[in-house]
């Protein structure tokens, strides 16, 4: 499409979207929905979900593409899409609804930033589980788009373990929900769990219900260095198979053993949290566990080192994520220590989830491709994925930032035809190019 | 047929109308008379059936052990049922990584029996888990007791081998959660058997919790407890389990199992707390303040292990032992908001006096998911009408109160005309598409989990209330 044709589009889109309590629209300041490099034509701010099913049938009608925008934490997420004309921003899309305590829900509008709903609940002592690295800006509809997480992973699963019912506005604006307020539900297909990673590929969510849980009455984290990255899985393992009260488990390669605990060995971090003798006990026995190991075992100031995590491990410049299964986890990492070591890379594995993180710092692009592709040898000899989360969009465009399509590729191009047909959200961010 | 036999084998079908007759039927009073039942022994055999049932434009009905609650195994428009009973092998058990692979005719309770060697076991335990498959349970997304603090079958899967309705054998998920795409794994847990066959089923593992804690909580007034549940959430505990009898419950069970719940309690409440020795003391310290503080008039704490399987045999043939109180009766299965409970539980029991009936509530008291037992003798002429109507109207008040009309048993044929009380025909068309998505059409598993469509005439509400009058006492669940 050229792009006289697609300005005049984008003229008509505005016109049509300008009524009264309508969407606000703009065209300047667009570096801030830049998604890898690219701007759009314009930006919507909505405040009201009527603001959604209007911007996207009309956006649908005109032939644009939409890209929806969170806190735009984790916007490097995704393959460099092939069409973006206008950023649809959610964080307008701010109330918290409803939260009835003691029935330990919540259901928020999708621009509520996480912090904020964390506030919020920490208030009643309650929290919502997750806890992506980088995320103190994210939206709830941003984290669950992108399905974002952090260390918590270890012991509250993913956002799909929490989100209860979704109210998402599909391509042609229609506004469709799935599951309800209630903790236990099964009537009507799952379809939040969709959603969840699709990076608004299948609609954008507006409205989220999550189940919540309590906070522990005591928190505790310790630091363990160990003389290897097996010596650390034991540990892990240990404290896991002897059914510890661990809310967080993460394995550190020795420069994010640095950066995380200011030692640059590698390292076992765990949080600790329950009741008070619980914690007394798991750190009692964490501390024999260590010593069994010839560790040395350092308590922590939780959240301290909670930040310094999230410091580390916030998207950067070149941000991977590899999945294999939880035995292969020491070996993984060690082997990608090896491969990403001249790279300041800073890797950190939820054990128990077989899932390690790389943050790492390229002097080129030519060096990460060449790094993406040594990782995604190490993921396959291990039988496992590579993601990568974050990179600059030359290495991007090479490669499926997912991966190879899977043998299931042919149903998610089914669905997404049958929700997306005019290609309308985020066309070609997601895997396979959907 | 003959193209069933010559792609099965002559041992794997049946077709005559004596032996069709066990299949016309699942745990509720739905029935249909399939034209076929195929025993299947592998994925290649499922395939193979499913690709002649396809290419004669026959129904295929995938069931697992049929005790489903909500008809999904019913041959509601005839065709092919496919018994997945034979392929009951648990594949492998992964002990590091905390991961079984089973075949979908694995009964729940022998994969927590094969893990337990190893301190593991699979959390999800409906309450039919000495019968019920997992393939099952992957359909209906089954529940159980220990659901409210573990999760419900979905929080379990990891991945699945899938037939799909024209044949093709396909992957979705895997070891782990993180397979890039769409969680189709997610997806397909719940569908009722509308979207395609699981012949292999990837589920995580849990590890058996150092101690359990079970008590005992005895109330005068049932608002007390429902009261005692709203306080134990709000103190910021997730029991394992949190369960709730009524009065009419604990009349049945009481005398034929003697569990110790007293006769004349309006309610108990069964509460268990696991986890480290340290943590479950003071849990269970806790519930049991909470409970005297509202109103238990007794807080027992099962010291052996003798003891709380008592108490939990009471709970677990509870509805089997309302048998003893009247010739039939109708589970329902509702979930309201927990701190709803103490009204809309009110409203039950006006809804069946209203209508004549008698009720009996055992129920997931923690996270509000009701199962109201309507009690009933079905040589009282109408009375199978009042029964379905006042179960309508309770399925209502729990939307009514911000719930939903199933919580774990399934929409499948029974419900499905309640659906448009929770979603608009956007919802329902949105969720259609995931069919489109797996290539599921209307011949595959019809007449189940959405509003009625053309075909099904045979199994509306109406065919239902002409069908129950005929039906045996023991049919009903």
């Amino acid at each position: 499409m050229s792009e006289a044709v697609t300005a005049h589009r984008v003229d008509e889109f505005v016109a049509a979207i300008s009524q009264p309590d309508a969407p606000a629209v703009f065209r300047d300041g667009l570096a801030a929905y830049a998604v890898d490099g690219l701007l759009p034509e314009v930006a919507v701010t909505v405040t009201h979900t009527d603001h959604v099913r209007l911007n996207l049938s009309e956006a649908q009608k005109h032939g644009l593409a939409v890209i929806p925008f969170g806190g735009g934490t984790h916007s490097g997420l995704g393959n460099v899409p092939t069409a973006y004309d206008i950023a649809l921003s959610t964080v307008g899309l701010d109330r918290i609804i409803a939260h009835e305590p003691a029935d330990m829900t919540v259901t928020v509008e999708a621009g509520v930033p996480l912090a904020t709903l964390q506030a919020v609940l920490a208030h009643h002592g309650q929290f919502l589980p997750l806890d992506p690295p980088g995320g103190g800006g994210a939206t709830v509809g941003g984290v669950l788009a992108a399905n974002a997480q952090g260390a918590l992973r270890h012991a509250f699963g993913t956002a799909r373990d929490w989100l209860i019912g979704v109210k998402v506005v599909q391509a042609d604006g229609t506004l469709v929900k799935s599951g309800g307020r209630v903790v236990k539900n099964v009537a009507g297909y799952d379809m939040g769990k969709l959603y969840v990673g699709s990076l608004g590929s299948l609609g954008v969510i507006v409205e989220a219900t999550f189940k919540l849980a309590p906070l522990p009455a005591a928190v505790a984290a310790i630091g363990v260095t160990c003389p290897s990255p097996h010596a650390a899985a034991m540990l892990l393992f240990a404290a896991h198979d002897a059914g510890l009260a661990l809310h967080a488990a993460e394995l550190l390669s020795p420069a994010a053993g640095r950066a995380v605990l200011g030692d640059a060995r590698w390292s076992a971090l765990v949080r600790v949290a329950g009741r008070a003798r619980a914690v007394e006990r798991t750190l009692r026995e964490l501390r024999e566990i260590a010593g069994g190991l010839r560790a040395t075992y350092d308590l922590r100031d939780p959240a301290q080192t909670a930040r310094a995590w999230d410091d580390a491990f916030a998207p950067g410049a070149l941000s991977l994520r590899v999945s294999v299964l939880p035995r292969s986890v020491a070996g993984a990492i060690e082997e990608m220590e090896a491969a990403l070591g001249g790279a300041a890379a800073l890797l950190s594995s939820t054990l128990g989830a077989g899932l390690i993180r790389a943050r790492v710092r390229p002097e080129s692009d030519a060096e990460a491709g060449m790094l993406v592709g040594a990782v995604r040898d190490i993921a396959q000899r291990h039988d496992g994925a590579l993601v990568v989360e974050a990179a600059a969009p030359a290495v991007k465009r090479a490669i499926d930032v997912f991966g190879p399509a899977r043998p299931d590729f042919a149903i998610m191009r089914r669905l997404k035809q049958a929700l997306d047909p005019s290609r309308t959200l985020a066309p070609g961010r997601f895997a396979g190019g959907l | 047929m003959q193209s069933l036999e010559r792609a099965l084998g002559r041992e794997r079908v049946i077709s005559t109308p004596d032996e069709l007759i066990a299949y016309e039927f699942d745990a509720t009073i739905e029935r249909g008379m399939p034209q076929a039942v195929v025993f299947p022994e592998s994925t290649e055999q499922v395939a193979a059936a499913v690709r002649v049932a396809h290419r004669a434009g026959v129904p295929v009905i995938p069931r697992g052990a049929g005790t489903g609650l909500s008809g999904g195994a019913v041959a509601a428009a005839g065709g092919v049922v496919v018994a997945l009973t034979r392929m009951k092998r648990v594949l492998k058990i992964d002990v590091v990584d905390r991961v079984a692979v089973v075949e979908p005719g694995v009964v729940n309770i022998d994969l927590s029996r094969a893990a337990a060697p190893y301190g593991l076991y699979y959390a999800p335990d409906p309450s039919s888990q000495r019968a019920c498959t997992i393939g099952g349970n992957v359909a209906e997304n089954a529940g159980g007791p220990h659901c409210l603090a573990m999760g419900t079958t979905t929080n379990h899967v990891l991945g699945l081998e899938l037939v799909l309705a024209d044949g093709e054998v396909i992957e979705v998920g895997g070891h782990s959660r993180d397979v890039a795409g769409y969680d189709l794994t997610g997806a397909f847990v719940g569908s009722e058997g509308t979207l395609a066959i699981a012949t292999k089923i990837i589920v995580r593992l849990s590890r058996i919790p150092e101690a359990t804690r079970t008590l005992l909580a005895i109330f005068d007034q049932i608002d007390d407890a429902s009261g005692a549940v709203s306080a134990i959430i709000a103190a910021g505990m997730v029991p394992s389990a949190l369960e709730m009898m009524d009065r009419n419950i604990i009349r049945a069970v009481e005398p034929v199992l003697r569990c110790g719940y007293p006769l004349d309690a309006e309610a108990v409440l069964l509460i268990e707390v696991d986890g480290l020795e340290e943590d479950t003391v003071e849990q269970a310290e806790a519930i049991d303040a909470i409970c005297r503080r509202h109103g238990a008039r007794e807080v027992r704490l099962a010291r052996e292990a003798a003891d709380r399987e008592l108490l939990w045999a009471g709970r677990k043939s509870s509805i089997s032992a309302l048998g003893r109180l009247y010739p039939n009766y109708y589970v329902l299965d509702g979930v309201v908001p927990r701190t709803r409970l103490p009204d809309v539980l009110r409203q039950v029991y006006a809804v069946a006096g209203r209508y004549g009936l008698a009720v009996a509530n055992v129920f997931h008291a923690g996270d509000g998911n009701l199962h109201p037992n309507l009690l009933f003798d079905e040589r009282e002429p109408g009375v199978t009408a009042k029964v379905l109507d006042a179960g309508a109207e309770i399925m209502r008040l729990c939307v009514d109160a911000g719930g939903s009309i199933t919580g774990e048993h399934g929409v499948g044929v029974e419900k499905r005309d309640f659906m448009a009380w929770l979603f608009s025909g956007d919802d329902l068309y949105a969720m259609s598409r995931l069919k489109t998505a797996f290539k599921a059409g209307e011949d595959f598993n019809p007449c189940k989990a959405f509003p009625t469509h053309a075909g099904c005439g045979e199994v509306t509400q109406a065919q239902v209330r002409r069908t129950a009058a005929a039906i045996g006492p023991d049919l009903y669940v």
